[in-house]
């Protein structure tokens, strides 16, 4: 408490006193000039701080507004530049098409390309086939009687297996690379989660694929699974499906083909 | 009666001209301030007391300023500017409440 009270015992300067004391005790002085000088500084200084004060509450009151008005602006440059991504890749297949029409080799290549397009999923592909509708068993209540990654594996592995052309599990196309995993509660495909029921729709021969994959070890898994413990397991051939593109598709590897780069 | 001219005038003109803050004093004008307040307390403590002096006033306002920004100042360079700021508001504001209270006590008698 000493500091303290040293503080409050010192709170006017000694200067005054003692150069009163010095200056004796008679005549007391007033402010002049010099005083009113530094009152008046002392004034600018008070205004000046209120005028920054009130300033910055302003600004930080202003700047949530500009920074929402930031974000929305952003978000329609992107959509804009989405658009013409879309724009852009469209023209694109369009010039390709039109490059690869002109010529018959261009021809032959594009029914190649068309071809692989549907069997790796990186193109979308209408035709007839099946629709395989699995679900967890009604009120299930044991593991066993849930849908799990790897039966939705063993599943679509049969259908490959059955000669199906193109899949896709909810709408997502599966490629080579597609992974059918379970990331806690819900089965993903390429890293986006589903939600139950599961139709699967394949691309293929309608009138033999069904028969064929009960046949492969995937369709007797899936028996078992529907007679054993109850899991939905629906087969119906469908004339017309529509499976769309794969979304995550990249070019790993890609090579010029040396009898053209010797012929340029 | 010169002293609060002077107090109006400083007001008056800082309102009219608005004098940008360089961003880099930004920081210890809140302090000074508070030092300024400090001094200005002091001096009308020792008007009412009798023994005031327009020289010391002067000096301890200018030197009171000085010293608080500095002392922040240095503060900031340490990394402790937020607690060095505290410390020299609670000094200075434990003299202002000292000195308005010697203050009331000269005008009110009590």
């Amino acid at each position: 408490m000493g500091l303290l009270n040293y503080i409050t015992a010192t709170s006017l300067d000694q200067d005054y006193a003692d150069v009163a004391k010095s200056r004796g005790e008679e005549r007391k002085d007033k402010p002049r000039l010099p005083g009113m000088i530094v009152l008046g500084l002392f004034g600018a200084l008070l205004a000046v701080a209120a005028i920054q004060t009130a300033s910055n509450q302003s600004v930080s009151a202003s700047s949530h507004d500009s920074l929402v008005k930031q974000i929305n602006e952003r978000k329609t440059d992107l959509g804009e530049q989405r658009a013409r991504i879309n724009r852009l890749s469209r023209a694109v297949t369009a010039q390709q098409q039109d490059f690869l029409t002109a010529t018959s080799a261009g021809r032959g290549l594009q029914s190649r390309l068309s071809d692989l397009g549907a069997l790796t999923g990186a193109e979308a592909v209408t035709g007839p086939g099946v629709r395989v509708v699995v679900d967890d068993a009604p009120n299930a209540s044991s593991e066993k009687q849930q849908v799990h990654d790897v039966d939705l594996q063993k599943l679509v592995n049969g259908l490959w297996q059955s000669g199906a052309e193109a899949i896709s599990i909810n709408g997502q196309r599966l490629t080579s690379l597609s992974a059918i995993r379970e990331a806690g509660q819900a089965i993903t495909v390429d890293y986006r989660s589903l939600s139950p029921p599961y139709e699967v729709s394949v691309v293929g021969n309608p009138n033999d694929l069904a028969t064929r994959f009960i046949a492969t070890q995937g369709g007797q898994t899936w028996l078992d699974l529907h007679q054993l413990f109850g899991l939905k397991f629906d087969i119906n051939s469908e004339d017309s499906m529509k499976l769309p593109a794969a979304s995550r598709l990249h070019l790993r590897y890609a090579h010029l083909e040396q009898t053209r780069q010797t012929a340029r | 009666m010169i002293a609060a001219l002077g107090l109006l005038a400083g007001i008056l003109l800082g309102l009219f001209f608005r004098p940008a803050v360089p961003t880099g004093l930004e920081p210890y004008l809140p302090i000074a301030v508070v030092a300024a307040l400090d001094a200005v307390f002091g001096a009308l403590r020792a008007f009412l007391d009798g023994i005031f002096d327009d020289k010391v006033f002067v000096i301890s306002f200018i030197s009171n300023v000085l010293i608080a920004a500095l002392i922040v100042y240095l503060g900031d360079k340490l990394g402790v500017g937020g607690q060095l700021s505290t410390g020299v508001i609670v000094v200075l504001g434990i003299r202002i409440f000292s000195n308005a209270a010697a203050i009331r006590r000269h005008i009110f008698h009590a």
